[in-house]
């Protein structure tokens, strides 16, 4: 499982209605610290245990005692909405450059959003050739999930180029929006 | 986003990094334009991030197309130092 997939299947599972733990069989290296890091800033308590097949972690509590601040440990979630591959209105370079730049300036940022929906021309951020695939990877190991609509994937012909972050639909996509308790729209 | 040891230029101007960016693309170099660390930067700066392996091909390059860096830091731990400082 590639980065930063482990960190998303975790996050998923720990948000699950209900749910009080999970334990996850991980390599060792990028995968087990990433996953480690990300649940102990979420404040939840992480026992590991080293096996023949690899590391397992053991986590449990709730994400209640926080030792990070992120906007998605907050009570109230917030998302990031990516219509565009470019930041506001003007000269086209100057926008995808503004664009890159926030991105970037956000993994730099204590306060994270819970998922980043990407749609139209801001798939292209998460396909082959974007220069925000190192970031947009630092991202998910930081628990924030990247989702880019199929459709819009499809309609330029980049389905198989997507190389962060999954495939998702309008249904996840209104629903996400909709539970949310802020979204900013880029 | 600048990782140990790696190294970032800045520039004196958004053209003139926008120009450097573009010079250095159509080469080929691995280099990636991204916002000034606030360490080196109290405005909405920009700088250009490359690794020790290209530095020399990187800044020799900009220097013979009078595109020299204002500043070039290299990222040690939590800080910033200064590499040297080129007159633009």
């Amino acid at each position: 499982m590639a980065c930063p997939l482990p960190v998303v299947t975790v996050k998923r599972a720990l948000e699950e209605p209900g749910s009080v733990g999970v334990t996850v069989m991980l390599d060792d290296g990028a995968p087990r610290e990433n996953v480690t890091r990300f649940a102990r800033n979420r404040g939840y308590e992480v026992n590991e245990a080293v096996t023949a097949d690899g590391i397992t972690l053991t986590i449990t509590g709730s994400s209640g005692g926080v030792a990070s601040p992120t906007i998605s440990s907050q009570p109230e979630r917030r998302n990031l909405f990516v219509t565009s591959d470019r930041l506001g209105d003007g000269p086209e370079e100057l926008g995808r450059l503004l664009m890159k730049n926030f991105i970037i300036t956000l993994l730099e940022s204590p306060l994270l959003p819970d998922k980043i929906l990407l749609v139209n021309q801001g798939v292209l951020l998460a396909t082959e050739g974007s220069e925000l695939l190192e970031t947009l990877e630092k991202l998910g190991n930081r628990g924030v999930e990247l989702l880019s609509c199929g459709v819009c994937l499809d309609f330029f012909g980049k389905r198989d180029a997507l190389r962060a972050g999954s495939v998702t639909n309008m249904f996840t996509i209104v629903e996400t929006l909709m539970a949310a308790g802020g979204t900013i729209r880029l | 986003m600048v990782n140990e040891g790696e190294y970032i230029a800045v520039f004196n101007s958004i053209h003139r990094v926008m120009k450097a960016e573009k010079f250095l693309k159509e080469l080929k170099f691995p280099i990636l334009l991204i916002p000034a660390p606030r360490a080196v930067s109290s405005d909405c700066g920009l700088a250009l991030r490359y690794t020790e392996k290209e530095r020399i091909a990187v800044e020799s390059a900009l220097a013979g197309s009078e595109l020299a860096p204002e500043m070039v830091y290299c990222r040690r731990g939590n800080d910033y130092l200064l590499c040297r400082g080129v007159e633009s």
